[in-house]
Protein backbone atom coordinates (compact mmCIF):
# COMPACT_ATOMS: atom_id res chain seq x y z
CA UNK A 1 0.00 0.00 0.00
CA UNK A 2 2.66 2.56 0.57
CA UNK A 3 3.57 2.03 -3.59
CA UNK A 4 0.00 2.94 -4.30
CA UNK A 5 0.22 6.29 -1.88
CA UNK A 6 3.72 7.02 -3.46
CA UNK A 7 1.40 6.50 -6.81
CA UNK A 8 0.81 9.97 -8.52
CA UNK A 9 0.19 10.10 -12.32
CA UNK A 10 -2.39 12.40 -12.59
CA UNK A 11 -4.90 12.74 -15.60
CA UNK A 12 -5.84 16.29 -16.73
CA UNK A 13 -9.06 16.40 -18.23
CA UNK A 14 -9.63 18.39 -21.45
CA UNK A 15 -13.31 19.15 -20.60
CA UNK A 16 -14.88 20.54 -17.85
CA UNK A 17 -15.00 17.62 -16.23
CA UNK A 18 -13.87 16.47 -12.88
CA UNK A 19 -9.69 15.73 -12.98
CA UNK A 20 -9.53 11.63 -13.21
CA UNK A 21 -6.63 10.39 -11.19
CA UNK A 22 -4.90 7.50 -11.67
CA UNK A 23 -2.29 5.51 -9.96
CA UNK A 24 1.26 6.01 -11.47
CA UNK A 25 3.70 2.83 -11.58
CA UNK A 26 4.57 1.10 -8.90
CA UNK A 27 7.43 1.54 -7.92
CA UNK A 28 10.05 -1.54 -7.88
CA UNK A 29 10.31 -1.79 -3.82
CA UNK A 30 6.54 -2.72 -3.80
CA UNK A 31 4.51 -4.34 -6.70
CA UNK A 32 0.75 -4.73 -6.40
CA UNK A 33 -0.66 -8.60 -6.11
CA UNK A 34 -2.28 -10.73 -8.85
CA UNK A 35 -5.75 -10.55 -6.55
CA UNK A 36 -5.24 -6.67 -6.37
CA UNK A 37 -4.67 -6.99 -10.15
CA UNK A 38 -7.65 -8.82 -10.85
CA UNK A 39 -9.50 -6.37 -8.74
CA UNK A 40 -8.39 -3.36 -10.58
CA UNK A 41 -8.92 -4.80 -13.79
CA UNK A 42 -12.49 -5.37 -12.88
CA UNK A 43 -13.22 -2.47 -11.19
CA UNK A 44 -11.67 -0.07 -14.19
CA UNK A 45 -13.60 -2.67 -16.83
CA UNK A 46 -17.12 -1.71 -14.75
CA UNK A 47 -16.62 2.11 -14.55
CA UNK A 48 -16.42 2.51 -18.05
CA UNK A 49 -19.45 0.57 -18.70
CA UNK A 50 -21.75 2.64 -15.95
CA UNK A 51 -20.21 5.57 -17.71
CA UNK A 52 -21.84 4.19 -20.75
CA UNK A 53 -24.79 3.49 -18.82
CA UNK A 54 -25.15 7.17 -18.69
CA UNK A 55 -24.72 7.83 -22.04
CA UNK A 56 -27.17 5.67 -22.96
CA UNK A 57 -29.66 7.52 -20.75
CA UNK A 58 -28.62 10.98 -21.79
CA UNK A 59 -27.14 11.44 -25.49
CA UNK A 60 -28.97 11.23 -28.68
CA UNK A 61 -26.62 10.71 -30.68
CA UNK A 62 -25.98 7.56 -33.01
CA UNK A 63 -22.48 7.59 -33.12
CA UNK A 64 -22.33 8.01 -29.14
CA UNK A 65 -24.72 5.68 -28.79
CA UNK A 66 -23.19 2.83 -30.74
CA UNK A 67 -20.10 3.98 -28.77
CA UNK A 68 -21.27 3.36 -25.81
CA UNK A 69 -22.97 0.12 -26.75
CA UNK A 70 -19.79 -1.18 -27.63
CA UNK A 71 -17.87 0.38 -24.17
CA UNK A 72 -21.01 -1.86 -22.62
CA UNK A 73 -20.43 -4.72 -24.38
CA UNK A 74 -16.48 -5.45 -24.86
CA UNK A 75 -16.40 -4.32 -21.04
CA UNK A 76 -18.19 -6.87 -20.11
CA UNK A 77 -17.00 -9.02 -22.10
CA UNK A 78 -13.19 -8.31 -20.29
CA UNK A 79 -14.95 -8.49 -16.79
CA UNK A 80 -16.32 -12.34 -17.73
CA UNK A 81 -13.22 -13.36 -19.17
CA UNK A 82 -11.57 -12.11 -15.62
CA UNK A 83 -14.03 -13.18 -13.31
CA UNK A 84 -13.86 -17.21 -15.45
CA UNK A 85 -10.25 -16.96 -14.91
CA UNK A 86 -9.84 -15.61 -11.46
CA UNK A 87 -12.78 -18.90 -11.14
CA UNK A 88 -10.10 -21.01 -12.16
CA UNK A 89 -7.39 -19.66 -10.42
CA UNK A 90 -8.99 -19.98 -6.95
CA UNK A 91 -8.16 -16.35 -6.65
CA UNK A 92 -9.98 -13.29 -4.85
CA UNK A 93 -10.01 -9.69 -6.53
CA UNK A 94 -9.11 -8.48 -3.55
CA UNK A 95 -9.98 -4.62 -3.12
CA UNK A 96 -7.08 -2.24 -2.68
CA UNK A 97 -6.75 2.09 -2.61
CA UNK A 98 -6.15 1.63 -6.57
CA UNK A 99 -9.67 0.54 -7.33
CA UNK A 100 -11.16 2.65 -4.79
CA UNK A 101 -9.76 5.20 -6.02
CA UNK A 102 -11.10 4.48 -9.35
CA UNK A 103 -14.29 4.22 -8.26
CA UNK A 104 -13.63 7.29 -5.97
CA UNK A 105 -12.99 9.61 -9.35
CA UNK A 106 -15.88 7.17 -11.91
CA UNK A 107 -18.35 9.08 -9.13
CA UNK A 108 -17.16 12.51 -9.64
CA UNK A 109 -17.12 12.11 -12.83
CA UNK A 110 -20.97 10.44 -13.02
CA UNK A 111 -21.73 13.42 -10.82
CA UNK A 112 -19.97 16.41 -13.32
CA UNK A 113 -21.68 14.43 -16.72
CA UNK A 114 -25.10 14.11 -15.33
CA UNK A 115 -25.16 18.01 -14.99
CA UNK A 116 -25.07 18.52 -18.77
CA UNK A 117 -27.00 17.50 -21.88
CA UNK A 118 -27.73 17.55 -25.71
CA UNK A 119 -24.42 17.98 -27.38
CA UNK A 120 -22.31 19.70 -24.30
CA UNK A 121 -22.89 16.06 -22.63
CA UNK A 122 -21.83 14.25 -25.81
CA UNK A 123 -18.27 16.25 -25.84
CA UNK A 124 -18.31 15.97 -21.98
CA UNK A 125 -19.07 11.95 -22.09
CA UNK A 126 -16.47 11.42 -25.31
CA UNK A 127 -13.43 13.17 -23.54
CA UNK A 128 -13.82 11.38 -20.59
CA UNK A 129 -13.75 8.52 -22.24
CA UNK A 130 -10.49 9.86 -24.23
CA UNK A 131 -9.25 10.63 -21.23
CA UNK A 132 -9.64 7.56 -19.26
CA UNK A 133 -8.71 4.93 -21.86
CA UNK A 134 -5.40 6.69 -22.37
CA UNK A 135 -4.73 6.43 -19.07
CA UNK A 136 -5.63 3.05 -19.05
CA UNK A 137 -3.81 2.20 -21.36
CA UNK A 138 -1.08 3.62 -19.48
CA UNK A 139 -1.83 1.68 -16.14
CA UNK A 140 -2.11 -1.40 -17.89
CA UNK A 141 1.07 -1.53 -20.24
CA UNK A 142 3.20 0.29 -17.41
CA UNK A 143 2.05 -1.32 -14.22
CA UNK A 144 -0.46 -4.43 -14.57
CA UNK A 145 1.20 -6.02 -17.31
CA UNK A 146 4.87 -6.02 -15.11
CA UNK A 147 3.27 -6.68 -11.69
CA UNK A 148 1.25 -9.74 -12.97
CA UNK A 149 2.83 -13.34 -11.82
CA UNK A 150 0.09 -15.57 -13.09
CA UNK A 151 0.98 -16.08 -16.98
CA UNK A 152 -2.89 -16.64 -17.57
CA UNK A 153 -3.79 -13.16 -16.01
CA UNK A 154 -0.39 -12.06 -17.81
CA UNK A 155 -1.90 -12.84 -20.85
CA UNK A 156 -5.55 -11.63 -20.53
CA UNK A 157 -4.14 -8.46 -19.86
CA UNK A 158 -1.83 -8.17 -22.77
CA UNK A 159 -4.95 -9.34 -24.92
CA UNK A 160 -7.02 -6.88 -23.36
CA UNK A 161 -4.52 -3.71 -25.10
CA UNK A 162 -5.42 -4.19 -28.23
CA UNK A 163 -8.98 -3.41 -27.60
CA UNK A 164 -8.71 -0.20 -25.03
CA UNK A 165 -6.16 1.17 -28.01
CA UNK A 166 -8.97 0.71 -30.66
CA UNK A 167 -11.85 2.23 -27.89
CA UNK A 168 -9.45 5.33 -27.36
CA UNK A 169 -8.90 5.34 -31.33
CA UNK A 170 -12.91 5.28 -32.07
CA UNK A 171 -13.52 8.03 -29.44
CA UNK A 172 -10.81 10.10 -30.62
CA UNK A 173 -12.74 9.92 -34.19
CA UNK A 174 -15.92 10.48 -31.96
CA UNK A 175 -14.06 13.51 -30.50
CA UNK A 176 -12.76 15.18 -33.98
CA UNK A 177 -16.29 14.72 -35.29
CA UNK A 178 -18.26 16.48 -32.09
CA UNK A 179 -16.21 19.43 -32.42
CA UNK A 180 -16.54 20.34 -35.97
CA UNK B 1 -14.22 -35.36 -104.13
CA UNK B 2 -16.48 -36.24 -101.52
CA UNK B 3 -14.08 -38.05 -99.17
CA UNK B 4 -11.63 -34.85 -99.57
CA UNK B 5 -14.48 -33.19 -98.06
CA UNK B 6 -14.84 -35.67 -95.80
CA UNK B 7 -11.04 -35.88 -94.44
CA UNK B 8 -11.07 -32.09 -94.86
CA UNK B 9 -13.72 -31.76 -91.81
CA UNK B 10 -12.77 -34.77 -89.52
CA UNK B 11 -9.35 -32.86 -89.52
CA UNK B 12 -11.11 -29.73 -88.60
CA UNK B 13 -13.47 -31.76 -85.87
CA UNK B 14 -9.62 -33.19 -84.17
CA UNK B 15 -7.87 -30.25 -84.76
CA UNK B 16 -10.52 -28.40 -81.96
CA UNK B 17 -10.56 -31.29 -80.22
CA UNK B 18 -7.11 -31.11 -79.48
CA UNK B 19 -7.77 -27.68 -78.46
CA UNK B 20 -10.19 -27.95 -76.35
CA UNK B 21 -8.78 -30.72 -74.87
CA UNK B 22 -5.16 -28.32 -74.34
CA UNK B 23 -6.89 -25.41 -72.69
CA UNK B 24 -6.39 -25.48 -68.88
CA UNK B 25 -9.95 -26.69 -67.25
CA UNK B 26 -12.19 -23.88 -65.52
CA UNK B 27 -10.17 -22.79 -61.47
CA UNK B 28 -12.42 -24.33 -58.96
CA UNK B 29 -13.41 -21.37 -56.87
CA UNK B 30 -10.61 -21.29 -53.85
CA UNK B 31 -11.48 -20.47 -49.98
CA UNK B 32 -9.50 -17.63 -48.22
CA UNK B 33 -9.16 -17.11 -44.03
CA UNK B 34 -9.60 -13.64 -42.65
CA UNK B 35 -8.32 -13.86 -38.89
CA UNK B 36 -9.69 -11.00 -36.48
CA UNK B 37 -6.74 -10.52 -34.07
CA UNK B 38 -6.08 -7.98 -31.82
CA UNK B 39 -8.65 -5.89 -33.41
CA UNK B 40 -7.48 -6.29 -37.00
CA UNK B 41 -8.68 -7.74 -40.18
CA UNK B 42 -5.39 -10.13 -41.46
CA UNK B 43 -4.64 -9.72 -43.63
CA UNK B 44 -6.34 -6.26 -43.71
CA UNK B 45 -6.20 -5.98 -47.71
CA UNK B 46 -7.15 -9.86 -49.56
CA UNK B 47 -6.89 -10.16 -53.70
CA UNK B 48 -9.21 -13.00 -54.84
CA UNK B 49 -11.26 -13.81 -57.91
CA UNK B 50 -14.66 -13.69 -58.49
CA UNK B 51 -16.87 -16.44 -56.97
CA UNK B 52 -14.06 -17.06 -54.77
CA UNK B 53 -15.06 -17.45 -50.96
CA UNK B 54 -13.88 -15.95 -47.58
CA UNK B 55 -14.08 -16.88 -44.13
CA UNK B 56 -13.41 -14.45 -41.64
CA UNK B 57 -12.86 -15.87 -37.89
CA UNK B 58 -12.95 -14.23 -34.92
CA UNK B 59 -10.06 -14.69 -32.39
CA UNK B 60 -10.34 -12.02 -30.46
CA UNK B 61 -11.68 -11.40 -27.01
CA UNK B 62 -14.94 -8.90 -28.32
CA UNK B 63 -17.52 -9.88 -31.04
CA UNK B 64 -17.06 -8.04 -33.92
CA UNK B 65 -18.73 -7.80 -37.56
CA UNK B 66 -18.14 -7.68 -41.10
CA UNK B 67 -20.05 -4.71 -43.15
CA UNK B 68 -19.36 -3.62 -46.46
CA UNK B 69 -18.94 -0.12 -45.73
CA UNK B 70 -19.70 2.17 -48.77
CA UNK B 71 -23.84 1.33 -48.65
CA UNK B 72 -23.85 -1.67 -46.08
CA UNK B 73 -24.96 -4.63 -49.12
CA UNK B 74 -23.85 -7.18 -47.14
CA UNK B 75 -23.09 -7.53 -43.35
CA UNK B 76 -22.24 -10.99 -41.07
CA UNK B 77 -24.37 -9.52 -38.24
CA UNK B 78 -22.62 -9.72 -34.78
CA UNK B 79 -19.66 -12.61 -34.67
CA UNK B 80 -18.99 -13.43 -31.40
CA UNK B 81 -15.54 -14.57 -30.32
CA UNK B 82 -14.71 -18.05 -31.50
CA UNK B 83 -16.98 -17.76 -34.42
CA UNK B 84 -16.84 -17.26 -37.96
CA UNK B 85 -18.11 -16.51 -41.04
CA UNK B 86 -18.04 -16.95 -44.90
CA UNK B 87 -18.73 -14.85 -47.87
CA UNK B 88 -18.60 -15.43 -51.64
CA UNK B 89 -16.82 -12.61 -53.35
CA UNK B 90 -18.54 -11.40 -56.30
CA UNK B 91 -17.44 -7.66 -56.25
CA UNK B 92 -14.71 -5.10 -54.96
CA UNK B 93 -15.39 -4.17 -51.42
CA UNK B 94 -14.10 -1.85 -48.92
CA UNK B 95 -15.72 -3.11 -45.51
CA UNK B 96 -15.25 -2.41 -41.66
CA UNK B 97 -16.36 -3.40 -38.26
CA UNK B 98 -19.91 -1.16 -37.61
CA UNK B 99 -18.91 -2.37 -33.93
CA UNK B 100 -15.17 -0.90 -34.32
CA UNK B 101 -15.77 1.41 -36.95
CA UNK B 102 -11.78 1.97 -36.96
CA UNK B 103 -11.00 -1.48 -38.42
CA UNK B 104 -11.21 -1.83 -41.96
CA UNK B 105 -10.42 -4.30 -45.06
CA UNK B 106 -10.66 -3.81 -48.42
CA UNK B 107 -11.20 -7.27 -50.37
CA UNK B 108 -9.79 -6.77 -54.43
CA UNK B 109 -10.55 -8.72 -57.39
CA UNK B 110 -7.72 -10.25 -59.52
Amino acid sequence: MKTLKNLTMCLAMSSTIAVLFFPAPASAQSKLTDPEIASIAVTANQVDINQAALAKKKSKNAEVLNFAQTMTNDHKAVIDQAVALVTKLKVTPKDNATSQKLLADAAKTKAALQTKSGTAFDKAYVDNEVAYHKAVIGVVEGTLIPATQNAELKALLQKVVPALKTHLEHAEMLQKSLNK
Amino acid sequence: MKIAVASGGLLIASVLFLLSGCSSPPEKPKVYTVEIKDMKFVPEDITVKKGDTIIWVNDDIVTHDITEETSKAWSSGPLPAGKSWKHAVTDEASYYCSIHVVMKGKIELE
